[in-house]
């Protein structure tokens, strides 16, 4: 027996897989058929019925998410009755939707919206009031719930019973009068609680810490990984370039990693992008007092310093968050050029480095662990142990310690902690796009790099797979480097040097 | 190109007859001129010309001016910072932080709304976008000052200066978004529509 089949879909031959239903064919076939309930990474509900096909042979129209593909099956989406069902579905979702767009953050990426443009019926023909149900319900400390709103898809009902396995939402009362909602009082408290705000159709459920920031037709976005944890999450970073502002960061379909979701503990790892968190611009303690100066001379300090100190002097002091490109170019000038054999990994002292949630977070939180294994084995010649060796940099006595620092925040509160036991030696200089480092007392000299959604490169992440940062925004300061570019600088201002003093 | 050609007058035409129709023409204008003029002098004719800025000279309640927000029955902007005039906005003037309202009810509000004024091209997008008729652009023509700070208009200065005297409260329902799209009005909305109209 075949394990495909071939149906006609809109005078068109589709092939796939047997068991798919035409939904599923239709997606991969690119026919759009309005939906709401169907989720690709959700169980099929049925419930809108607003996929509604026409199928040669069928009494009336069918569902498209509930019909299994068939061999030599007829489905059209564009005839006169389908249309007309779309109009009449439509009509129906909104006829207790309060259309309070205005005010809705879903407005712009909202499915009533889209699909009334598309397939509406335009004029109501409901006269009666609309029911009135509670508003701006708090759910959980990341979750608004707006029950007027709601279609009743029951999308998130099904996340939580199959994703997450909380099953804290169920669907109250009946008729005009159901409404979404938790258990008594309870709220909803796990670490997924954003990705009912993607999987609803509407603006029913919103993220309080996106709420009313932006409208989102202002927003662009940019595909890249998260670097909350070793798991390398497919997101896509919303920003505005216009004012270099991040916004928010949701899931992007990735069906080898992350699937559709991605977790809330990630969606915060842009708060540090934001300018008021970023070093602006190259620093030095010059005399003791700090000062603002341009990057080619911090850089050249650093050259002159490990020039004087020799290279055996000097100890490289490298966190797991940037990307293999980086490390390649990072160790290549350190290691290959200048001849420094000091490298030591920078990570928390104490991490549950194996555990995982069974979903997609792992206690490994930095998302280049392997990438840098890697570039530190090739360095070293043999196999690195994975453990903060920032006290055996320390105890080796280096004169010029450079430091590429951990830059999410959350993942690395220990940073400062940690930097006050560099004190004491005569050169520091820190890579980092932290204000916050600037705050440590005994460091030299501060360059700014470049967060993770505005370079381009990859991570590996904890099972060695290659994870793209495939876009990058520009960055939200404008003298932000990238650790490439600043070796480059580095590298360039050294033949500058040289040519002037051969000269 | 197309290229029309004009017949030139004939050179041995009488230039004094040719300029006499110009003549009577300017002579005849010149007339209404001076009669009006002495006629305006010796009082006999109401005059038009005000003598702006001693005299006040206003414009009709549909002229693009000064923008101003309209308020709730309760007194605060009707405005729900829904940023659709913002983005509506080709100069891109507008700049609205919105946040959220101690009432369920409004739920959205603007915590800033600021017009840059120098920026604005009076074009009435934002008036034609507002979808809760919160803001709208007045008679008041005369933008004049001095201090920079005081060419960014604030929500306080558009809701509430001296020219709108307290004020300006909107016509149309507060709730409106309770009532269904495209329906057809009810009797007592279309009073309230044939009512609705500037300051």
């Amino acid at each position: 027996m075949a394990d495909t089949v071939t149906f006609t879909l809109n005078d068109k031959n589709v092939t796939v897989p047997k068991g798919w239903t035409v939904m599923q064919a239709a997606k991969q076939a690119q026919v759009d058929i309005p939906h709401f309930c169907w989720h690709p990474g959700l169980s099929v509900a049925g419930v809108c019925r607003f996929c509604m096909v026409h199928v040669q042979g069928a009494r009336k129209l069918e569902i498209a998410c509930n019909l299994q593909a068939t061999e030599g099956m007829i489905v059209r989406t564009d005839t006169p009755e389908v249309k007309e069902a779309h109009k009449w579905g439509l009509e129906f979702h909104l006829i207790n939707h309060p259309l309070d767009c205005p005010v809705c953050d879903q407005a712009g990426e909202c499915g009533l919206q889209d699909f009334y443009m598309q397939v509406g019926k335009y004029k109501s023909q409901m006269t009666r009031p609309k029911v009135l149900k509670p508003k701006a319900v708090d759910l959980g400390p990341r979750l608004i719930l707006d029950t007027e709103r709601c279609i009743l898809c029951s999308r998130c009902v099904r996340f939580e019973e199959e994703v997450t396995k909380t099953g804290a939402l169920g669907i109250f009362d009946r008729g005009d009068r159901a409404i979404i909602g938790t258990y008594g009082e309870e709220k909803i408290e796990h670490n997924y609680q954003e990705n009912l705000v993607d999987v609803c159709p509407v603006g029913a459920f919103t993220s309080k810490k996106f709420r009313f920031k932006q409208r989102v037709w202002f927003l662009q976005e940019k595909s890249s990984i998260c670097p909350g944890c070793s798991t390398g999450c497919k997101i896509k970073v919303h920003a505005r370039t216009d004012r270099r502002t991040y916004y928010r960061v949701k899931p992007e379909i990735d069906e080898t990693v992350n699937g559709f979701w991605m977790c809330d503990k990630g969606r915060d790892t842009i708060a540090h992008l934001n300018r008021e968190h970023r070093l602006p611009q190259s620093q030095m303690r010059i005399d003791g007092k700090k000062q603002t100066v341009p990057t080619a001379q911090a850089l050249e300090s650093l050259r002159r310093a490990i020039e004087t100190a020799g290279a055996e002097e000097t100890a490289l002091l490298v966190s797991a968050h940037y990307t293999v490109e980086e490390y390649e170019a990072f160790f290549h000038y350190f290691c290959d050029q200048l001849g420094v054999t000091k490298v030591y990994q920078w990570r928390a002292e104490t991490e549950d480095r194996d555990s995982f949630d069974g979903i997609l977070l792992r206690g490994d939180e930095n998302p280049n662990t392997a990438g840098l294994r890697a570039a530190m084995r090739r360095v070293k010649g043999r196999t690195v142990p994975i453990k903060n060796e920032i006290a055996t940099c320390v105890s080796k006595k280096p004169k010029v310690v450079v430091a590429l620092c951990p830059e999410v925040p959350f993942t690395s509160p220990w940073f400062q902690e940690d930097l006050k036991q560099l004190a004491g030696i005569s050169h520091v200089s820190l890579w980092t796009c932290r204000y916050e480092a600037t705050e440590v007392a005994g460091i030299t000299s501060w360059i700014p790099m470049k967060g993770f959604a505005e370079k381009t490169g990859h991570f590996l992440n904890y099972e060695g797979a290659k994870r793209e940062l495939q876009e990058a925004f520009p960055s939200a300061t404008a003298e932000a480097l990238s650790v490439v570019e600043a070796v480059q600088q580095m590298a360039a201002i050294a033949t500058i040097t040289t040519e002037t003093a051969t000269l | 190109m197309a290229i029309i050609r004009v017949p030139r007058p004939p050179r041995d035409a009488n230039v004094f007859a040719a300029a006499w129709g110009y003549l009577v023409t300017i002579c005849s204008g010149l007339k209404l001129t001076l009669t009006i003029f002495f006629r305006q002098l010796l009082k006999l004719e109401k005059t038009e010309t005000v003598e702006w800025p001693e005299q006040p000279a206003t414009y009709g309640e549909r002229f693009k001016g000064k923008h101003f927000l309209t308020l709730r029955d309760d007194g605060q902007v009707r405005c729900t910072a829904c940023f659709l005039c913002a983005t509506a906005c080709p100069a891109q003037c507008i700049h609205i932080e919105a946040g959220q309202h101690p009432s369920n009810e409004i739920e959205k509000f603007p915590v800033r709304f600021e017009i840059d004024i120098l920026r604005c091209v009076f074009c009435g997008y934002c008036e034609e976008a507002c979808p809760v008729d919160a803001i709208r652009l007045g008679p008041e023509y005369a933008i004049v000052d001095t201090s920079e700070k005081k060419w960014v208009y604030t929500k306080d200065y558009l809701a509430d200066r001296p020219a709108l005297q307290g004020g300006i409260h909107s016509i149309k329902p507060e709730n409106e978004k309770h009532t269904s799209i495209g329906h057809e009005p009810t009797a007592k909305e279309r009073k309230s529509q044939a009512h609705h109209g500037h300051v």
